[in-house]
């Protein structure tokens, strides 16, 4: 038992600081990525979920230029941007996705500035790696209570509009048609989709953040219909995907032949795709069956 | 032609700098349509003696890719030579630098051009065969001292017995470059040999008085004046490289970094002032809580320094935080 555990897990995974601080970060951001990210799904929003975290690498550039923590850029950024998205027009069907698009070039040609201006001017181009593709194992503990408020902030926004924001994400007309105040309840969630995207943007980086905050979801509503069940089971998907994947870089850096450690967000990533297509398959085996 | 000159009042007006003598030597050079103006303007990377002068009567132009090689052709070349260094920036990472046209113009007239080759400044390969010249003279320091291809540390300025070699190389090619001026020449030579010689004597006073002190670093920038001074270097190569590199380190190769700073096994940090991240700031963060002494080192050499007297504040630095526990932050 000893020696299978031992092969599964090299030693001082589960002693280790760093793997401890990145194991409840990284949990506490998969879980609000799960429950938020099956609304993005529902409400056909995972293209603007990917442009808001792939403008967090012009907030996060822009954070380190000026001397803030990364985390303040993202959230910064993609609550600027989700605004500039609202008021050009993403709650419309039609040409939302053009928008999208609009603010989404504006977002990488400020990113190209301010990281060419960090590594120009500000010895920060060490810090563009880690902003695009994210670092984990490298982040402090002294991040988490930051990261567990604004987690529970976007929670709190979603479960306050959690019927209203249902109906009007799976019929606008019929939930306007009852009284719901469409915009108000999707430029919320809009809110909570950003703070989101930016916990994302600081685990596995600007440009990775939209498969934590999309796999695991759409992963759940292959598997149930339940708007509830699927947000669950996305929280409980998009956490195994995260820690298995810390558990696995952290054996790669004993793998042959480059004992050299791959980087964590590769990991995560695959796993979701992973977790994606077994659901498919799940699903499929289901109703063969029914 | 007429976009050369145009391009050459603009870069003298744009590099406040280069001062008003590059932009007198631009506009006259404008007036008689001499498009080798341009090259008086080196960019906003370009610093220290940036083209002042370029193009005077009778001097020998010369690159240094790096500040620090700039300073040694100036050395020796004296009155007679206009030395530019393409990086100089201290706040620029050195290792992520993209040329310029105008750094591609200042390449393409000089007659010597110091190099420090490991992949460290590959770019000055491409702007030289963009350029052809027969008689331009390359000294690629990687080559000068026969070190393979696949060496890991590029830092070679670090090290006490690179200079005097270059500055060796530098004499011998000005000389070929202008017969006339070699005695000059070899006389600056001798001369920046004894300017090392404050610098060389710390370095064995350190490993004298202080070898084995153990120290941890972020980069490999200072390792090979450090291993000269006889510290012992606790921080994994692995860790020293991703950084480097800008590569996401290993978990257990932070740890490890983080435990020789937490449980004080090292007496100096050194970090490199170019390049920070979160994760050297978050090493750097651990050093101050626990009192060990910073010491900042620079991969290009900063202004008001020539290169002996910029590697004699790095060895007093680290003397300095070893005997008298003090943090030198910058130079």
């Amino acid at each position: 038992m000893q020696a299978l555990l031992h092969a599964i897990v090299e030693p001082g995974f589960f002693a280790d600081g760093a793997v401890q601080t990145a194991a409840a970060l990284g949990g506490v951001v998969a879980v609000v990525a799960g429950l938020i990210g099956v609304f993005t799904v529902i409400r056909s929003q995972a293209f603007a979920g990917h442009a808001l975290s792939d403008i967090g690498s012009a907030g996060g550039s822009s954070a380190y230029l000026i001397g803030l923590a990364p985390l303040w850029g993202f959230v910064g950024i993609s609550v600027l941007a989700a605004a500039a998205m609202e008021r050009i027009g993403v709650q419309r069907a039609r040409g939302r996705d053009v928008a999208t698009g609009v603010v989404l070039g504006v977002g990488f040609a400020l990113a190209s500035l301010f990281l060419y201006l960090g590594m120009t001017y500000h010895n920060a181009s060490g810090e563009i790696p880690t902003i695009l593709f994210g670092s984990v194992f490298t982040l402090s503990a002294s991040d988490l209570p930051l990261v567990m408020g604004l987690g529970a902030v976007a929670l709190l926004v979603v479960l306050t509009l959690y019927r209203p924001l249902l109906l009007a994400s799976v019929s606008p007309e019929l939930a306007a048609a009852r009284g719901v105040r469409v915009r108000l309840v999707g430029g919320a969630y809009l809110l909570a989709l950003a703070i989101t995207v930016a916990l994302c943007d600081l685990t596995i980086g600007a440009i990775l953040s939209t498969a934590l905050l999309v796999g695991p979801a759409a992963a759940a509503l292959r598997l149930t219909g339940r708007p509830h069940r699927a947000a669950l089971l996305a929280a409980g998907i998009s956490l195994a995907c995260t820690w298995l994947g810390l558990l696995l870089a952290w054996d790669s850096f004993y793998w042959p032949p480059l004992r050299h450690g791959w980087p964590v967000s590769f990991f995560i990533v695959t796993l979701v795709l992973i977790a994606y297509l077994a659901a498919g398959a799940l699903a499929r085996g289901q109703t063969k069956r029914g | 032609m007429r976009s050369d000159i145009i391009s050459g009042i603009v870069c003298a007006m744009r590099s406040g700098t280069t001062g008003p003598f590059a932009r007198s030597a631009a506009l006259a050079a404008a007036a008689t349509g001499l498009a080798i103006a341009v090259s008086a303007c080196g960019g906003p990377a370009a610093g220290a003696g940036a083209g002042a002068g370029a193009g005077a009567p009778g001097r020998i132009t010369a690159v240094g890719a790096e500040s620090q090689y700039a300073n040694v052709i100036s050395q020796i070349g004296g009155r007679y030579v206009n030395a530019t260094a393409i990086m100089s920036n201290p706040n620029t990472d050195p290792h992520t630098f993209e040329a310029s046209p105008s750094v591609a113009s200042t390449v393409a007239a000089a007659k010597l051009v110091v190099q420090n080759g490991l992949g460290y400044d590959s770019f000055m390969n491409k702007i030289e065969s963009a350029s052809p010249s027969r008689s331009r003279r390359v000294i690629d320091v990687q080559t000068l001292l026969g070190l393979p291809a696949d060496t890991k540390n590029p830092h070679l300025w670090y090290d006490p017995t690179t200079m005097p070699r270059v500055a060796a190389a530098i004499v011998r090619d000005l000389s070929a470059l202008a017969p006339a001026h070699a005695a000059y020449f070899r006389a600056n030579g001798r001369r920046f040999d004894t300017t090392l010689r404050p610098w060389l004597q710390a370095i064995a006073s350190f490993k004298r008085l202080h070898a084995g002190t153990p120290v941890a670093v972020t980069e490999p920038v200072a390792d090979y004046m450090l291993q000269a001074a006889g510290a012992e270097l606790l921080t994994p190569w692995v860790l020293q490289a991703d950084i480097m590199n800008g590569v996401d380190p290993a978990p257990q190769d932070v740890s490890l970094e983080d435990a020789l700073l937490r449980r004080r096994r090292v007496k100096v940090f050194l970090y490199n002032r170019q390049v920070t991240s979160t994760v050297t700031e978050s090493f750097l963060k651990l050093a101050e809580q626990d009192h060990i002494p910073v010491v900042g080192v620079y991969e290009t050499m900063p202004a008001g320094y020539s290169y002996g007297s910029w590697m004699l504040a790095e060895t007093r630095a680290l003397t300095a935080a070893v005997t008298e526990h003090r943090s030198t932050g910058g130079l």
